[in-house]
């Protein structure tokens, strides 16, 4: 159905061809082919030449022999010039259509079959416009051709002056329809309404006007209809009850008879009829109506034009609420399709602000329990000391004090060996006491002098003096070594709270690297680090940041690089400028890599043990990391993979940006 | 021939801790440190080579460059190590960790950080008692450091000793 001809709007290209010659084609075999012409031409004399081909092909090759001509009409005979020829009338249709001219007339065919089962094609493609039988009554093909050109004249060629002489003003032609229902059906709705009034008033005499408000209900939802409303003023709405409340179905499309469907169904009102505007009506009963009628037979066809015009009328309604419909289910279904989508981005931005805020109370809570943890860790620090200090004055008044201080002092600051180097001086101690029980006394007493331990051995007081003040001494110096460390993670969870201080400009980041690498040295004894440094400015940094952001970033390899003696620990420090505004230093490792499932989400803070291992700051680390260079405005990257683990961190030259909140 | 006690912890006042908190055994017992694992296997090799029995290994789980557990299932398929009771003191062995340390190294305790001394104490005796148990050691030279009851009531039943 997609090549339907357009058959509108195809009027010649300008003035020169208004007064064109008008042919009618006649295609048929000779000699009806003569005997239709002269019938034909009796109807369109005064309009059209009538001229004759034997099939559609010679058809063809008139027209393009004349192109000049327009063409209305084709009247095509099923009948053909050679009978051994079996064209089906589709395909005949189909040869004239090669002609643009012929493509625009409209096609009548002249037919003596009971039956056509070739003309499918023509009338899907709406190229047949009339099927008349022949041999017919005289005159009527002379008629139907007149009545068909002059259609097709008003519809493509309106201000051809031919068309003008042979079309009413509105279009229609100028001869009026013959039968009753067709005639009433082209006047309007009101007219033919006030024409029904009429005829029945005849029959019944006048009927009354009633003159009612807008508001008014006129027919009622669900009651019996035993009378019609005809609206000669005003508007009537048709409202139907639902359980969504009252659906407007009609408004433009109510028609000027109120009831006649529910008349015509003899049923109850499938709506409410109401006044929108006041209304002047007439009322007839069932009765009256039905008088009307059984006197006066004519007045049914201005009943039958009411109720067509009124059922047309609310069946295109009907379709366009269709369409509307399904392009509103349409509308509907893409927008439940957007909110689904929105839905899920909301549940994903739910769900990313709850990680968020997870993490976020876990900074805070890391930063309060290192608020918490200062001020004991602090005291138990001092309080150490105090302990040493204190005891070293008991020890002053003490007969034994020098030896008691000094066994204490050398305990408390003993430096330390490996449980190897240990047991080796204590198996010493035991050859020369050769008894092993005081032989460990004495060691745990910090004596490793044989001849010292054996003075000490032979005065029981002062051994038991002595092994006392050495276990202060160790005792103190766990003390203050396990404080320190306390106090080394509440700094770290610190770090991650908050920096602190004022960006310091004109700094060299390679020296903040070597100082690193230089703190670090204990850890990086079996590491080989490559450095590969390049020219760079010097920046505006917060150094002691960048130190503990260095730190964190050689840990973090460090722990990927694992502790297997057998494997080369590489890391390499590579440093550049990538443009005037900013530095890169790169970290890269050999290690193992960072397992994929965690990689996304290194930089999260974090409390981890893995492996039995707590890894560097409770797993602040790159969290803290990430802190840092995101106050300093930078960027930092992480791409890892097993043998190749690198860190990336980009730095402004200009140092932390002004209004930087410090605050995170 | 003494028994001898294995503790095997990397970091020094932790270890010194320990030993001290042991110190009433020490009279007795053998006490040994390790702060790594090479150092354990060294001193393991000692107490056999001096035909001691390496009757305890208290051991840490975190340690350089592996676990305790992992030690302590090694240490499972060791002849030297027949009969040998193990503890893991430990602060850090998650729940999978400790699993693994129970179906395969044969775990005996477990003593979470920080410990009570007495209570430390009474673990470390009534383990001694169990190796000794275990062992078919004569429990008569090792009293001061067992359960005392306990042993003597099994060297009645048994009768041969």
């Amino acid at each position: 159905m997609t090549d339907v001809i357009d058959r509108a709007g195809h009027e010649g290209s300008g003035a020169g061809d208004r007064l064109a010659p008008l042919w009618v084609l006649i295609v048929a075999p000779e000699p009806l082919a003569a005997s239709i012409a002269e019938e034909v031409a009796r109807g369109l004399t005064d309009i059209a030449e009538v001229v004759c081909a034997d099939d559609a092909a010679a058809a063809c090759v008139q027209v393009s022999a004349h192109p000049d001509r327009i063409v209305p009409l084709v009247l095509m005979t099923a009948s053909q010039a050679f009978p051994g020829l079996a064209d089906s009338i589709d395909t005949r249709i189909a040869t004239l259509d090669t002609q643009a001219v012929l493509r625009r007339a409209s096609i009548l065919l002249l037919t003596d079959q009971a039956l056509h089962d070739d003309l499918s094609l023509s009338v899907d493609r709406d190229r047949l416009h009339a099927v008349i039988r022949i041999p017919g009554s005289p005159g009527v093909l002379a008629w139907h051709a007149r009545a068909q050109a002059v259609r097709w004249l008003s519809a493509h060629r309106p201000s051809d002056p031919r068309t003008r002489a042979l079309v009413a003003t509105d279009g229609r032609p100028v001869a009026q329809p013959e039968s009753d229902l067709l005639r009433l059906l082209e006047l309007d709705t009101q007219e033919v309404a006030t024409q029904l009034l009429a005829g029945i008033e005849r029959v019944l005499g006048p009927r009354p006007r009633l003159l009612l408000p807008a508001g008014t209900r006129l027919i009622h939802e669900g009651v019996d209809v035993d009378a019609v409303l005809v609206v000669l003023r005003g508007r009537v709405a048709l409202d139907h009850a639902s359980a969504d409340g009252d659906l407007r179905l009609h408004h433009d499309s109510t028609g000027s008879v109120v009831g006649l469907l529910s008349l015509a169904q003899q049923q109850r009102a499938f709506f409410t009829a109401r006044a929108t505007t006041e209304v002047e009506v007439v009322h007839l009963s069932f009765e009256q109506l039905d008088r009307a009628l059984a006197v006066d037979a004519s007045l049914g066809a201005a009943m039958a034009a009411v109720s067509i015009r009124a059922l047309a009328k609310r069946l295109r309604r009907a379709d366009q609420l269709q369409v509307e419909k399904t392009q509103l289910n349409h509308v509907l279904e893409r927008e439940r399709r957007q909110l689904s989508d929105a839905l899920h981005q909301l549940e994903q931005a739910r769900l990313e602000l709850v990680e968020q805020a997870r993490y976020a109370t876990l900074g805070e809570m890391a930063a309060g329990i290192a608020h918490e943890l200062n001020n004991p860790v602090a005291a138990m620090l001092r309080a150490t000391t105090y302990v040493g200090e204190d005891l070293e004055r008991v020890l002053a008044s003490h007969p034994q004090g020098r030896l008691a201080t000094e066994i204490f002092t050398a305990e408390r600051e003993r430096a330390p060996r490996s449980t190897r180097e240990e047991r080796a001086a204590r198996r010493r101690l035991q050859a020369a006491l050769g008894d092993v029980g005081l032989a460990q006394r004495l060691f745990d007493a910090g004596i490793e002098d044989p001849d010292r331990a054996r003075a000490l051995a032979a005065d029981p007081p002062s051994l038991d003096l002595a092994e006392a003040v050495a276990g202060i001494g160790s005792a103190v110096r766990n003390l203050e070594v396990a404080s320190r460390r306390m106090c080394e993670l509440v700094t770290s969870l610190r770090a991650y709270a908050r920096p602190k201080g004022d960006p310091v400009a004109g700094v060299d980041l390679h020296a903040g690297l070597e100082d690193t690498l230089r703190l670090m040295a204990h850890r990086l004894r079996d590491v080989e680090i490559e450095r590969s440094y390049g020219d760079l400015p010097p920046i505006r940094c917060h150094p002691g940041e960048l130190e503990q952001l260095w730190t964190n970033l050689l840990v973090n390899a460090l722990d990927a690089l694992g502790d297997d003696p057998d494997e080369l620990r590489r890391v390499a420090l590579i440093t550049d400028a990538p443009d005037t505004g900013h530095v890169r230093v790169q970290i890269r490792d050999n290690g193992r890599g960072i397992d994929p499932d965690i990689l996304p989400r290194v930089f999260e803070p974090r409390f981890t043990t893995k492996q039995g291992a707590v890894r560097y700051g409770l797993g602040l680390g790159l969290a803290i990391a990430r802190r840092i260079v995101d106050a300093h405005g930078g960027a930092i990257e992480l791409i890892s993979r097993p043998g190749c683990t690198r860190v990336t961190v980009t730095l402004p030259v200009a140092g932390p940006p002004d209004d930087e909140d410090i605050e995170t | 021939m003494k028994l001898a006690l294995l503790i095997l912890e990397d970091e020094r006042p932790v270890r010194e801790a320990l030993r001290r908190d042991l110190a009433a055994f020490a009279r007795h017992v053998r006490i040994e440190e390790a702060e790594d694992v090479p150092t354990a296997l060294e001193v393991i090799e000692e107490i056999d080579a001096a035909g001691d029995r390496l009757a305890l290994v208290m051991a840490d789980h975190r340690l350089p460059g592996t676990s305790g557990v992992d030690f302590l299932i090694g240490l499972a398929a060791d002849d030297r190590a027949f009969a040998t009771r193990k503890v893991l003191v430990t602060g850090q062995a998650d729940q999978d960790d400790t699993i693994r340390a129970i179906n395969e190294a044969g775990l005996d305790r477990y003593v979470a950080k920080p410990w009570q001394a007495d209570a430390l104490r009474d673990l470390v005796r009534e383990q001694l008692t169990e190796f000794v148990l275990a062992a078919g050691v004569d429990p008569l030279p090792h009293l001061a450091v067992l359960d005392a009851e306990r042993a003597l009531s099994i060297v009645r039943e048994r009768g041969d000793l």
